[in-house]
């Protein structure tokens, strides 16, 4: 669906150099901190911003040969961007069927009403919520196979999240072949929806891994100095000083839960 | 294109205000003013304007990113805008045309060879104020867009100036260049002007669709 290899973006102060990859029928979550270069890479797999360096294969074709039919296929969510505030939903419903051969007018009014979204309000008069779920639904609604959402979730409460993600839940069990690729800075949004994990900083890519494999298999030791001189350190992945000794990071849980029944292990 | 037409179309609603002035102000030109040609320039030369607010619009809180996510090529959206100031302009040229027409057969005046040619030397000149905003517009934005074409005009009026004392210092007569000009035929010279115009707005799309591929979001 999507491969990345080594894009590369540089700015002044900030450069990008990010692989990955989201395969048909999976949710691939991109975490990292506020300016790590989530919205970078999204941007960059779109043809908003050139490239410096490496290739972005979409769909199958190269991101140069990209043309307006394959964008339909696309259903995008930007976190800091959408449909002018000064337009209605019932305004964008011409835009769409326009821009989209395959938008579902019927399906786009009906979960509209089911979201409780107003059709004559100008989105600008939309709560933080409503818009959230606006960007999702448009982005849903014109047979897209592969979503790329931006942070959809940000300044959500916690009911508003769990909605938005069972609307994508509803998107991957429509077609086996469907795929997403979601960022996000809560980690907690994405454990339950991904089926891997990237995670950036600093715009590497510092970890993947299944999230399954991620539950089951990684953990947090805390430890005190003592302890952690005496830990086999060859299952430590990471470490960090801490107030009360270290925290770290390993994936092999099973075999510390088994051999060190003093320390804490934080799943 | 016709998706961002829409769109374009749906945001000249917030402008319904003004509109109904500018209809209010042109209506009164029409019914007291002796110069009804007044009228087809304003009405043109606004509505024209209204093409730069569009841009504005798209721009506004990061609107591009979104919009050219969609399934739009930048080229579309360059010829879009081209298209919209052009059925914007040209509309309301020809609307305002027609008006004056009938308030002129209203107030039982004849409809002369020289309010023909006011109102036709119009077009050309809402095609020439579109070909250079345009990709000044796109280029640097609302606010610092304004700035850039009052640089340029400064400019085109030094050029100018410097061309006709060039001129004057090499003994070229221009005023008799000018002065054999209507031997050629109004009609004539209007059509010239008006393929002269043309050449120059498909010149300022080209430059437009360069601005626009350049540009990240």
């Amino acid at each position: 669906m999507l491969k990345i290899d080594h894009l590369k973006k540089n700015y002044n102060s900030f450069s990008l150099d990010c692989s990955l990859e989201v395969l048909p029928g999976c949710v691939t979550g991109l975490i990292g901190q506020n300016g790590a270069g989530k919205s970078t890479t999204f941007k960059a797999i779109l043809g908003l911003i050139s490239n410096d360096g490496g290739s972005v294969t979409l769909l199958g074709k190269d991101l140069g040969a990209i043309n307006t039919k394959d964008k339909e296929k696309l259903g995008v969510v930007l976190s800091n961007s959408g449909f002018s505030g000064h337009l209605t939903i019932k305004d964008t419903i011409p835009i769409l069927s326009h821009l989209f051969h395959h938008f579902d007018k019927d399906f786009f009014l009906e979960q509209a009403k089911k979201f409780g979204l107003p059709l004559s309000k100008e989105i600008k008069e939309f709560s933080t919520g409503m818009k959230a779920k606006l960007k999702v639904l448009v982005a849903i609604s014109h047979g897209a196979k592969l979503l790329i959402l931006d942070e959809p979730t940000a300044g959500l409460d916690v009911i508003a999240r769990d909605e938005l993600l069972g609307i994508l839940r509803d998107f991957m069990e429509r077609d086996e072949n469907h795929a997403i690729l979601i960022s996000s800075h809560i980690s907690s949004d994405l454990e339950t929806l991904c089926d891997d994990l990237y995670m950036i900083h600093e715009g590497e890519i510092v970890f993947h891994e299944d999230t399954d494999v991620l539950l089951s298999d990684y953990a947090l030791l805390k430890v005190t100095d003592e302890q952690f001189l005496s830990l086999d350190k060859q299952y430590v992945q990471r470490y960090k000083r801490e107030s009360y000794g270290y925290r770290c990071l390993t994936n092999q849980r099973q075999y510390f839960v088994e051999n060190y029944p003093k320390i804490a292990i934080e799943k | 294109m016709t998706g961002l037409l829409i769109k374009d179309f749906k945001l000249l609603r917030i402008q319904k205000t003004f509109f109904l002035l500018i209809v209010f102000i042109s209506v009164a030109q029409l019914a007291f003013s002796d110069d009804p040609t007044f009228v087809v320039g304003y009405m043109s030369f606004v509505m024209t304007l209204f093409t730069l607010s569009s841009i504005s619009y798209d721009e506004f809180d990061n609107g591009n990113a979104f919009l050219f996510s969609l399934p739009i090529t930048r080229r579309g959206y360059v010829r879009e805008k081209y298209v919209f100031g052009i059925i914007l302009g040209g509309g309301s040229w020809a609307l305002s045309s027609i008006a004056v027409a009938i308030s002129q057969l209203v107030k039982s005046n004849a409809l002369t060879i020289d309010l023909f040619v006011a109102v036709f030397v119009i077009l050309p000149l809402i095609i020439i104020v579109l070909a250079i905003m345009l990709p000044f517009q796109l280029k640097f934005g609302g606010e610092k867009g304004r700035i850039a074409i009052i640089g340029t005009v400064g400019i085109i009026f030094i050029l100018c100036f410097l061309i006709a004392k060039i001129a004057q210092a090499s003994n070229i007569d221009f005023i008799a260049f000018l002065n054999n000009l209507p031997t050629l035929g109004i009609g004539t010279l209007l059509f010239i002007v008006f393929i002269l115009s043309t050449l120059l707005l498909l010149l300022s799309y080209k430059i437009s669709v360069a601005i626009m591929n350049k540009k990240e979001f």
